[in-house]
């Protein structure tokens, strides 16, 4: 159960880092192909995450949507390890 | 009013090294406790972490444990100075209820940080919360802390039968889990400490050691939390 549930904050972690390293703007199907999800976990993902204010849609001029970064997700990444050190520390 | 063998009319609601121990003591402990709930606020706020909410949750009921032992304290200080009979059948039972949840709830939330990985259930919570409402409970009908006392204790009993059952598994006895037993096991001997005619010696030496283990805890906390 431990690992599933890591496994959910790497998860997140990986979109996050994968979006920032494309300049914070990717679009939805680079991002599951880079993201290793099932497309169906892939959706449940951005939409818990977009929910959250974790990430955001734009569309560009020609109106193709991009997947980008809010402040809240980029503090995610800052804080990440981090909080896996407090995990493991408390056992949590 | 009936004074009773103490010397002293005020008995010992008054005596001044009694109270302001006692006071700095729970202040000390409430902002230690609360300071660990706010520093893991960011903490869970981005990941919405289970163990990372019992954990914070566990501490914020800690505190709010310790304020209503205080007064509590307070109370039955009071009662021996004033030795009314009310305190004894109304103020105190009712006491209990609030002292009882809270602490109950505590204790549970803390051991929840521990196994909920292993026994994640929905009704976790309400299992928990269903037990710090029975304790007390048991507690005000007998007219007695003391059940709480030894209920509370079977909690702790069943924690270290938990951590032993892990231990079993091959998981190390890590410097947290002594920790978490010490606050476990402080808080019972606390309780036990808050009647009146307590050795005075093993109350100071129950909350400064209480301190200790808040601080170690705060700064191990601080570590990861910047």
């Amino acid at each position: 159960m431990n690992n599933k549930k890591r496994d959910r904050l790497e998860v997140i972690f990986d979109i996050f880092k994968i979006i920032r390293d494309h300049h914070n703007s990717i679009k939805p199907t680079p991002l599951l192909r880079y993201s290793n999800l099932s497309s169906s976990s892939f959706s449940d993902y951005c939409a818990e995450l977009r929910a959250k204010g974790f990430i955001k849609d734009i569309a560009d001029d020609k109106g193709r949507k991009y997947i980008t970064l809010t402040d809240k997700g980029f503090k995610y990444l800052e804080k990440y390890k981090l909080i896996l050190g407090l995990i493991d520390e408390f056992e949590l | 009013m009936a004074f009773g063998h103490f010397g002293n009319p005020l008995g010992h609601f008054f005596d001044p090294v009694l109270f302001t121990a006692e006071l700095l003591f729970t202040v000390a402990a409430v902002i230690f406790c609360f300071a660990i709930y706010y520093k893991t606020r960011e903490s869970y706020e981005l990941t919405k972490y289970e163990g990372i909410k019992y954990f914070r949750d566990a501490f914020l009921f800690f505190g709010l444990s310790y304020v209503t032992r205080f007064l509590f304290s307070l109370l039955l200080l009071s009662r021996v100075a004033f030795d009314i009979i009310l305190l004894q059948n109304i103020f105190v039972p009712l006491f209990i209820l609030p002292l009882g949840y809270f602490s109950t709830i505590a204790i549970s939330y803390l051991i929840f940080s521990l196994i909920w990985k292993r026994y994640k259930n929905k009704y976790l919570i309400v299992f928990g919360h269903g037990v710090a409402v029975l304790l007390p409970l048991v507690s005000f009908l007998t007219r007695s802390h003391a059940i709480l006392l030894v209920l509370q204790s079977l909690l702790l009993v069943t924690a270290v039968i938990l951590a032993l059952l892990m231990h079993k598994e091959g998981k190390k006895v890590t410097q947290v889990r002594i920790l978490y037993f010490l606050v476990l096991a402080l808080w019972l001997i606390n309780l036990w400490m808050i009647g009146p005619r307590r050795l005075f010696t093993v109350k100071i030496s129950s909350q400064v050691i209480s301190l200790i283990v808040f601080v170690t805890l705060y700064q191990k906390i601080a570590k990861w939390v910047k």
